[in-house]
């Protein structure tokens, strides 16, 4: 189903959203943001060509949150209830981030209400890319869904707009509908990753050549839309008596992530922790999943310390 | 929703300090759970520590903690009467169904005897639907040993084999000095209809492993309890995981053929 959306009036429709709730956005200041747009003046502010530095996973695992309030040595529940919240301009791969996340999060088994209380109060809506936003982009290798509410695809006066839930629909029944049903085309890219099964690949030297330029900076960790592992810690104030259980976001590449008592430490080299990162992405998600972990965001090449390009390791050399 | 990191209040029974370092607590709590699987107990204001439930029986649970750091310090600290905080069961345990009829033989390290302490008293309620019971357990020091007022009916009940890596003294267990590993080596263990339960720190499993392989046990035959760090216990913060598997749902309970090979 298919809405149209004139460009002129973007901001109508953002503003609308405004009134709903929480609106956030990307803001290119000296890199592209994702920002809580406040006002109706901040609206002109939005950005539509750039890739955010930072994935918006972060409106759903945030680098730190509380799980509980501890008083008095007990440990009682905060408040899980979110006003609506409405992230605006996310890209496909971003997007698809959010749909790996669920599978994880939203499992059945054990789903996590601080996940769900986030996703449910919140809509993502994406907007296509016409092109490859750079070099590293990778996303057309990486069989992209179209996971998603709404998307805005960009037909010179309009945009065309996806609908592809009951939650974005109800976001845009005023708008005209669309004369036909075109679904957007999704992104190609000229950066692609060959599709192959790395458990072939475990032993390979080929990953010392890119482990030895890691400096487990864990920026790749911290940006990747689905990285999600955490800690839990308890924040305590100096009475000993009051403070919060924690969550905060922990990385695989730190070296005591695998520690237990006796000081064994599982993936004690960096190698060991640099490839379970790579494998995790690529593979084990797969296994389950059948469905690739990495969404070609490129963020963790595009931003790594020492520019590590696993994609060109993997085509190249993995043979 | 109910919230996995939620916990369950639960009243401390009894108290029982095995060794200088390790304490059992009763609680006065019935879950359904299987031998193998486990629990966090939770500090506020310190933290969790996951730990194997170590008895197994309709009207109380014990846990066996050893003190290594700041959690389990503040377990140790509990006394009977007071609330513990628990949230679980955990994880894949033991499928002791499909053991029945077989020889048991049961190899343990250290706090590695606690989980399987836990099968033991699975056997001992289900006793005619398991055939011998071995039990090879291997201490530090006689300090070490674990659930020493139970050695003396296990004796009766089982074969027991209790090893000190060094200075055994005087104790009435006689026990040998060296590794468990080498009692392991000397003992005469035919292979057929038998189970192997493996349960210690990770250099004794790995010492062990190729002994039994030697003695003609097949993969399938070993089962092992992995340990891992761990903070969910639900698959999501990701510390458990090894090779595309969590520890923490799809073990820590693992067949070898089933993890053998799984390489970091
Ligand atoms: C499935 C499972 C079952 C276990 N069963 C038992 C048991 O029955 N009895 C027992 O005494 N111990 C058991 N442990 C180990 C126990 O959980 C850790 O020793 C304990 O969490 C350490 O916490 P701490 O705060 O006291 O130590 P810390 O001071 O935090 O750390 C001491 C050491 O323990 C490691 N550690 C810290 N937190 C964890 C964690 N959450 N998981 C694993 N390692 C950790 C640290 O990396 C460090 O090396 C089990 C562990 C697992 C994973
Ligand atoms: S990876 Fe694909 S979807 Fe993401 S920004 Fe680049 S072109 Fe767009
Ligand atoms: S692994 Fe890299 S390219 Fe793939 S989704 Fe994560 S940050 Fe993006
Ligand atoms: S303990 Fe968190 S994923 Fe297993």
């Amino acid at each position: 189903m298919g809405k149209l959306l004139k460009k002129s009036a973007a901001n109508d429709f953002f503003r609308s959203l405004q009134k709903k709730g929480s609106l956030y956005a990307p803001v290119s200041t000296d890199m592209v943001r994702f920002q809580h747009i406040k006002t109706p003046e901040a609206l002109r502010s939005i950005d539509f060509d750039g890739h955010a530095f930072f994935p918006p996973k972060k409106y759903l695992l945030p680098n730190e949150e509380e799980l509980f309030t501890i008083k008095q040595g007990k440990l009682q529940d905060t408040n899980q209830s979110l006003p609506p919240q409405f992230v605006v301009n996310v890209r496909l791969c971003d997007l698809n981030a959010i749909a790996i996340l669920d599978k994880l999060y939203l499992d059945p088994d054990y789903p996590d209400p601080y996940y769900k209380a986030k996703r449910d109060a919140t809509t993502f809506i994406g907007i296509n890319c016409k092109r490859e936003i750079d070099e590293y982009c990778f996303c057309g290798s990486m069989d992209l869904q179209r996971a998603y509410d709404l998307l805005l695809d960009d037909r010179g006066e309009h945009y065309y707009i996806d609908v592809r839930s009951d939650k974005g629909m109800a976001l845009v029944k005023e708008l005209p509908d669309a004369p036909e049903q075109q679904d957007p085309t999704l992104p190609k890219t000229s950066k692609v990753l060959d599709q192959k099964d790395l458990h072939q690949f475990f032993a390979d030297k080929w990953w010392e050549g890119d482990n030895e330029l890691c400096v487990s900076c864990q920026r790749c960790t911290a940006l990747c839309p689905t990285c999600f592992c955490f800690d839990v810690k308890d924040d305590m104030d100096l009475n000993l008596q009051d403070g919060k259980r924690l969550r905060t976001i922990d990385s695989c590449h730190s070296a005591d992530f695998t520690t237990v008592a006796g000081d064994h430490t599982f993936r004690s080299s960096r190698l060991q922790r640099y490839r379970h990162r790579v494998m995790h992405k690529l593979q084990y998600y797969k296994d389950t999943f059948e469905r690739s972990m990495c969404t070609g965001c490129g963020r963790c090449i595009r931003y790594c310390h020492s520019k590590i390009d696993f994609v060109k390791t993997i085509n190249e050399d993995f043979k | 929703m109910s919230n996995y990191f939620e916990h369950t209040p639960v009243e401390i029974l009894a108290k029982t300090w095995e060794s200088p370092d390790t304490v059992t607590f009763r609680v006065n709590w019935q879950p359904k759970h299987d031998p193998g699987q486990f629990i966090e107990i939770s500090i506020p204001g310190v933290g969790e520590s996951p730990i194997s439930f170590c008895s197994w029986n309709p009207t109380y649970c014990e846990f066996n903690v050893r003190v290594v750091g700041n959690v389990t310090k503040a377990i140790s600290k509990l006394e009977p009467g007071d609330t513990m905080h628990v949230r679980g069961p955990y994880g894949k345990g033991y499928p002791m169904d499909y053991f029945k009829n077989n020889h048991l033989l049961f190899i343990g390290g250290g706090c590695g005897v606690a989980p399987l302490k836990g099968i033991i008293e699975y056997v001992q309620h289900h006793r005619k639907h398991f055939k011998d019971v071995d039990l090879y357990f291997g201490y530090r020091s006689r300090d070490d040993i674990l659930f020493k007022h139970l050695l003396e009916h296990w004796e009766k009940e089982f074969f027991l084999h209790v090893t000190i890596d060094k200075d055994a003294g005087d104790f009435h267990y006689s026990c040998p000095v060296g590794f468990v590993t080498q009692a392991v080596q000397e003992a005469d263990i035919p292979p057929d209809n038998k189970i192997v339960f493996l349960c210690g720190p990770p250099v004794m499993m790995e010492k062990t492993m190729p002994l039994l392989l030697d003695k003609g046990f097949h993969e399938d035959q070993i089962w092992v309890s992995a340990e891992r760090h761990m903070k969910c216990c639900t698959g999501k913060c990701g510390h458990c995981m090894i090779n595309g598997k969590y520890v923490c749902k799809d073990g820590p309970v693992f067949r070898y053929d089933e993890i053998k090979g799984v390489t970091e």
